[in-house]
Formats: C-alpha cells, structure tokens, sequence
C-alpha cells in the first residue's frame, strides 16, 4: 500500500481524529514501511493496516455527535439570520439512504428527458454533445490527425463538405478552451465562453454550415460578448500547419534580396515642389536588414519643408521600423501605442533622431481602404499624437494583434493576451480602421495633402 | 462528544498503558512495544492506536508530553505520551481482574502450565 492512499484511506475518518491525528498516523505509517520490509512483512503490513481501517473507522464515527457550534445566542442581533455549523460528518443512516434514493431518481429523471427530449432544443442540444461525438470521432477516423498546441483533444476537421454538429462542437470546445487559457483577462474569457455556449445552446449556430461563414459567425459572438476587436476565429481551407516552424537562415536571405532588389519597399523619395518631402512606402520592413535604407530614404527628406508618407499600399510589416520611422518626426521620445505588444521601453520612439531636421516639420499621411497592419500603426500613433494629419480613405482595420492558437486543421483563433496602454481610445482601429482626417478617394489623396502642405507653408 | 467507555478496558487501551509502565514512549514506539509485549500478535494500527491513545487522553490515564526527535528514527520531532497515575491504577486494575480472571480458569482446570 503507497503513503497515497493510505493518505486517502486517512480522509475518510471524521475531521477531529484527522486533525489531532492524521500527521501522526501517517508518520507511523511511514515507519512501518521504512521498517518493515521484505514481501511478507509487506504483505502483512497491508493486512494490519486494512484490518485496522475496517475496526477503527466504524468505532471513530460511532463517538461522533453531531453538535452545534457557534451556536451562541450572545451577540445575535434581533432579525438578522444567523448561521450555525452542525459539527461532524456521519449523517444519519436514514438520512443518507434517502439521500442515495433521491440522487438515484434524479439521475433517472434526466437520463429519461435526454432521451425523449423531443423538440426541447437545449436537452438535445445537451444529449447530443455526449452521443454525437464519439460516433463521428469513429467515422472520421482516417482523417484524424495528432491535435495543437491548444489542448491536444481536437480533433481535426472532415476534410471537404460542410461542417456537421459534432464538428463545429469541437472547434467551439477548442475555442473555449484557448480562450479560457490564453485570453488576457480571465473573466471576459469566461464571459465569452459561456457566450459560445449559450448560441450553440440555442441553436444559433445551426444554419451554418459553412467553414468560413461559422468562422465570421463565431467571430461575432465572442466580440459581442467581449467588446474585444482583436478576439477572431479564422477558417482556412487549407489545412493549417501543426507547428510553424522559424524562419529558417534560407528565408532571412531570401528576405534580404528581395529587399535589396526593392529597395526594402521604399519605392520613391522625392522632394515635391515647394520643397515638400514625399516618400512611399509599401511596408514597414525588418530594420535589421532595412535600418540602412530607411535611413537614407530620410536623410535625403532632411532638408524639406513638410514631408508626406504614401501609404496606400503599405500593408504592415514590423513594428521596430514603425517606431524608427516615426522617430524622425520627433524630437523626444514619445508613446506610441501597438496592440500587440505590452508596454514596455520600445513603446516610445528613439528620438531624437542625430542630425534630423523633420521633427517639427508638417506631416502628412496618405491612406488608403488597402493601408493595413503596421501602416495602421503607424497611422493612428501619428494621428492620435496629432503629429501626422491623414488623407485619404478609412484604412483596413487589420490590428491582427491576438496570438494565433490553432484549433485543427481548419480552424485557428487570434486570442489578446497583451493589454498595452493605450493613452488615445478605449478602441483602436481593429477591424473599424483608423478614420483619416480628410476624407478622400485614395487616388486624390496626394494631391489633397500636397494642397494642405503648401497652404499651411505659406501661412508661415 | 460522549467519552468512550474503558470499561471494560479494550485490549488495545490495556496494552497501551502497559507500554507506557517506564518509559514516555511516541506513537510509533508503543506500537513497537505492543508488538514486543504480545510477541507480535497484537500490532496496532494507526487508526487503532490513536483511537485508544484519543480515549486514553480523554479520561486523562496519559497525558501528553512534548515533542521531540527520536535519534534513532530521524530528524521528524514525535509527540510522546506519559502514562498518569489514573492511568497506573487502571492497569494495575485491569492486572487484578484479569489475574483474578486467571485464577478462576486455573481453578477450573481451563489453563494448563505455569502462567502467572
């Protein structure tokens, strides 16, 4: 017999004996153990240790009684309910067997309503997330495939055809699983998870049979439910890979030549009549391959007089070159906030920047319905900073910043798990967008700023 | 809580206060004890033990010592127990009945040899 259960056996005498005594039976027992060694003495061990749980044990509860304690009827005030403790375990034998029947019937009552639910949508609901799942486990069994990091239980999605219940009742379970792990705030996660439950439970979720339209849908319930933007599910038809590997040294070289060969997307840097700045920029790119360029695409801006970032085609990139190019347009350090990171030294930009002339300069930002990610970074710290005036249209709304957990091959989820300052808004432009201050077609958007740059220059 | 009955004194309870005739002795030494006084027939255990020790405490026939190491079993401090003098006279009671119990069976030809 191991200390375990004997401890185990020890919870099953009444508390006071556990309390006065438990350490030291169980201390006694770790002596005969250490002493007693050698099959027989082993084997008899175990037999005086039963012999003595079966004698002892009836003996301890027959001293028992149950008594009041705090039963004190000083200090009760007048109307006030008082509690009282009924010291004591062993019930009465009456009392349990009634008990054990009641508990009997109940579990009868429901196993009967499961099984002739009928139209009582929330106990088939119910049943079938006990029955259907096993079965279509069963069925699908050549397409199973070992699960995610999530929680190893899900199994993979039926590839092709529509989703059936038990299928959407797993990526549901996985979604509510990684929420109640990952999600930053562990209330919400349990707010949105019963969300879930409560929608399935009504059968919300049964018209759609669609991956990427259950996707959207459950998408909707958890941002209802947790006002968190950032909070998506995703479907890919595409059967999503287990474990993303890292970049491999052959990736990070073909990354650099196709900077190199597109000048790290700096596309044009020109100075504008009236000695305006514009320079476009189609991605925020790794400074460590990039710091170069983008510093010779401002150095060669240094000496104008208002500078205009185009960035309509800018679809995101990395948040270090964000801060290094925003660093430019000021000449302090200064909070720039990013959903996806928590706050930390690298929130604030490294201005001043030695040598640059732009830091008070005007600044303009050209948006576009396709400006995303890292540009929307970008764009709303300079907006919200009121450094940078935008122009153009509402920009795509890509703040992407939940980690990705996958669910199966189908189904993945972007979950918050950071919660940076944000100094500006309560929100911040996931999925709605950062709105520009002038609104214009895209296509109109450089020539408008380039009007509002020359108005404000000869104001001076 | 009623106190439980030591009378008639159990086994177990009478072999305990024979243990403690002495010597302060922890749990895990009267067990040890017990076995030696009854040649091994009688080992109790834990829940046994402290049950009667429990009782024994209650009408105050032992009381509780303090607690210390036992060199030879470790570095674990044991709380030891002390027979009382209530406790002595229970046991040298318990003595006569059962020598009284004896001389009856003697009497009777029941036991056979020189015990006692």
């Amino acid at each position: 017999m191991s200390e375990k259960i004997y401890a185990w056996l020890l919870q099953l005498y009444p508390s006071h004996f556990r309390k006065a005594y438990g350490d030291e039976a169980l201390q006694l027992f770790r002596d005969r153990v250490r002493d007693e060694r050698g099959f027989f003495a082993r084997v008899r061990l175990g037999l005086d240790l039963l012999a003595d749980f079966v004698e002892s044990l009836p003996r301890e509860y027959l001293h028992v009684q149950p008594g009041l304690i705090c039963a004190s009827t000083q200090g009760r005030l007048a109307g006030v309910p008082s509690f009282s403790f009924v010291r004591e375990e062993l019930p009465r034998p009456g009392a349990l067997l009634i008990g054990c029947m009641m508990s009997v019937l109940t579990l009868a009552a429901i196993w009967s309503a499961l099984n002739s639910a009928g139209n009582y949508r929330a106990m088939r609901s119910l049943a079938s997330r006990q029955s259907l799942r096993p079965s279509a486990a069963t069925q699908q069994a050549p397409l199973l495939r070992p699960m995610d990091d999530a929680d190893g239980t899900v199994p993979a999605l039926a590839e092709g055809g529509k989703l059936d219940t038990a299928e959407k009742q797993r990526v549901i379970e996985g979604a509510i699983n990684n929420l109640k792990r990952h999600y930053v705030y562990p209330e919400t996660a349990q707010k949105t998870a019963e969300s879930l439950l409560v929608h399935e439970i009504n059968g919300d979720d049964d018209p759609v049979t669609d991956g990427a339209a259950f996707a959207r849908l459950l998408t909707s319930q958890m941002r209802d439910a947790s006002q968190d933007l950032h909070l998506e599910l995703i479907y890919s038809e595409v059967p999503l890979p287990e474990h993303p590997g890292e970049p491999t040294a052959e990736d990070h070289e073909r990354y650099r030549e196709a900077m190199e060969e597109q000048n790290c997307t700096f596309e044009k840097i020109e100075i504008l009549p009236h000695n305006i700045g514009y320079l476009k920029l189609n991605s925020f790119p790794d400074p460590s391959v990039c710091e170069a360029t983008a510093g010779a695409a401002m150095s060669r801006l240094n000496d104008a007089e208002a500078i205009i970032f185009d960035l309509r085609d800018n679809r995101g990139g990395e948040p270090d070159m964000v801060m290094l190019v925003a660093a430019y347009l000021f000449d302090h350090p200064e909070y720039m906030y990013n959903p996806r990171e928590n706050t930390t030294e690298r929130s604030w930009t490294r201005s001043p920047v030695p040598g640059n002339r732009l830091a008070d300069k005007p600044a303009y930002i050209l948006t576009s319905s396709l400006t995303a990610s890292g540009a929307e970074h970008f764009s709303y710290g300079l907006k919200m900073l009121k450094r940078a005036t935008l122009v153009g249209e509402t920009t795509a709304g890509a703040a992407h910043s939940g980690v990705w957990h996958r669910i199966d091959d189908h189904f993945g989820m972007g979950i918050t798990e950071t919660k940076p300052i944000n100094p500006f808004s309560k929100s911040d432009w996931a999925v709605v967008g950062v709105e520009p201050d002038v609104k214009v077609r895209a296509a109109d958007a450089l020539k408008t700023a380039q009007k509002l740059a020359l108005g404000k220059l000869q104001k001076k | 809580m009623p106190k439980r009955k030591l009378h008639p004194l159990p086994a177990a309870a009478f072999q305990i206060l024979l243990s403690l005739v002495g010597e302060d002795l922890h749990g895990y030494g009267i067990m040890r004890q017990v076995a030696a006084q009854t040649d091994g027939r009688m080992r109790l255990g834990p829940g046994t033990l402290y049950s009667s020790i429990q009782t024994l405490l209650e009408g105050k026939f032992i009381e509780e010592v303090d607690l210390r190491e036992d060199v030879k079993l470790g570095q674990e401090r044991r709380r030891y127990y002390r027979l009382t003098s209530a406790g002595r006279k229970l046991a040298r009671f318990e003595a006569e009945r059962l020598a009284g119990l004896l001389r009856v069976a003697r009497a009777k030809k029941v036991l056979r040899g020189q015990y006692v």
